[in-house]
């Protein structure tokens, strides 16, 4: 009794997973212009780990996880996050000082290079859900047999 | 290989979701932005999608792709609704799982086969056993002496010759 998919699964999980993991990159980098944002484009390639969880099965994903890397990434991106809103102190807490004065991130709105530290902090709660939601994912799949 | 074939897909995807941000083409901070994720996708799934993908980087595969969708793929499409709509009115159907031997032999022959043999309706691939070399297709309405076909020929057409050809 193999844990993995079949063959067909397998094959277009290969073809599909950077079609999805490319997707919530799209989504969480544009979380300003459109739609969406660092939850749900997290959220979205976080789908991606999971397919790969299901279509290869536990066996390969304890290949692919690393239960280290995933949980220092995690906490890089809430630090992100926190620094993001640190930058313009001086003034207050969350002051937007890219947007304001900022050397980068203050182009036309509209553009991806605007809007001041959103795309930062988009990026970091997208790297933070992913990594988050993988985790818990593969904690769940690993938890020991179903009985006792 | 397998990073370039992985990131050039990657690219072009983000090409196509990107498309429009400049005009109609796009701006080079968009061009920039999808270098550097398609990147990071294209280093984490390199073992996933193998070094064989970078077959896949042929134009002339891309070509035959794009016959085979438009032309034998959409028309089979066509003309097995149209049976399947006479077989939902008469309601004259003969169902059942047969086994279909065919001679493909990598990963990539198999799902293209197995995906064209579902989307044409009447038939459903069940399962692709590449080591006994044959699928297990669902079908709706069995002719006569044709529970054990000897080819793919009566299931699917001439899919099997463009499955062989297009994952080669």
């Amino acid at each position: 009794m193999t844990d993995d998919m079949g063959l067909i699964v397998k094959t277009m999980a290969r073809t599909t997973i950077p079609l999805i993991g490319i997707f919530g990159a799209y989504v969480v980098s544009h979380g300003h212009l459109t739609p969406g944002g660092g939850f749900q484009g997290g959220a979205t390639i976080a789908g991606a780990g999971i397919l790969f969880l299901i279509a290869f099965g536990l066996k390969e994903m304890k290949k692919a996880y690393n239960k280290h890397l995933y949980s220092a990434l995690e906490g890089i991106g809430g630090l992100v996050f926190l620094g993001a809103a640190m930058l313009g102190i001086g003034t207050a807490f969350f002051y937007n000082i890219l947007w304001n004065n900022g050397p980068i991130l203050n182009g036309e709105p509209g553009t991806l290079l605007s809007a001041g530290f959103l795309p930062i902090m988009n990026l970091a709660v997208g790297l933070k859900v992913f990594t988050g939601l993988v985790s818990a994912m593969a904690a769940i799949a690993l938890y020991r047999r179903w009985k006792s | 290989m397998a990073f370039i074939a992985a990131f050039i897909w990657c690219y072009i995807l983000w090409l196509g979701l990107t498309a429009g941000s400049s005009g109609l083409l796009w701006s080079s901070e968009e061009l920039i932005a999808g270098l550097v994720f398609s990147a990071v996708i294209a280093y984490t799934t390199k073992g996933l999608i193998g070094e064989k993908a970078s077959r896949f980087l042929n134009p002339i595969k891309w070509f035959e792709f794009i016959v085979y969708s438009i032309g034998p793929l959409f028309w089979g499409m066509v003309k097995a609704n149209f049976h399947v709509a006479w077989l939902v009115i008469t309601g004259k159907i003969r169902p059942g799982i047969v086994r279909v031997p065919v001679d493909l032999e990598n990963d990539a022959q198999y799902t293209i086969l197995s995906n064209s043999i579902t989307l044409t309706p009447g038939t459903l691939t069940i399962d692709a056993c590449p080591e006994e070399k044959a699928l297990y297709v669902h079908w709706i309405d069995i002719p006569e002496g044709l529970e054990k076909p000897e080819s793919s020929e009566p299931v699917a057409g001439s899919f099997e010759k463009w499955a062989r050809r297009l994952g080669r």
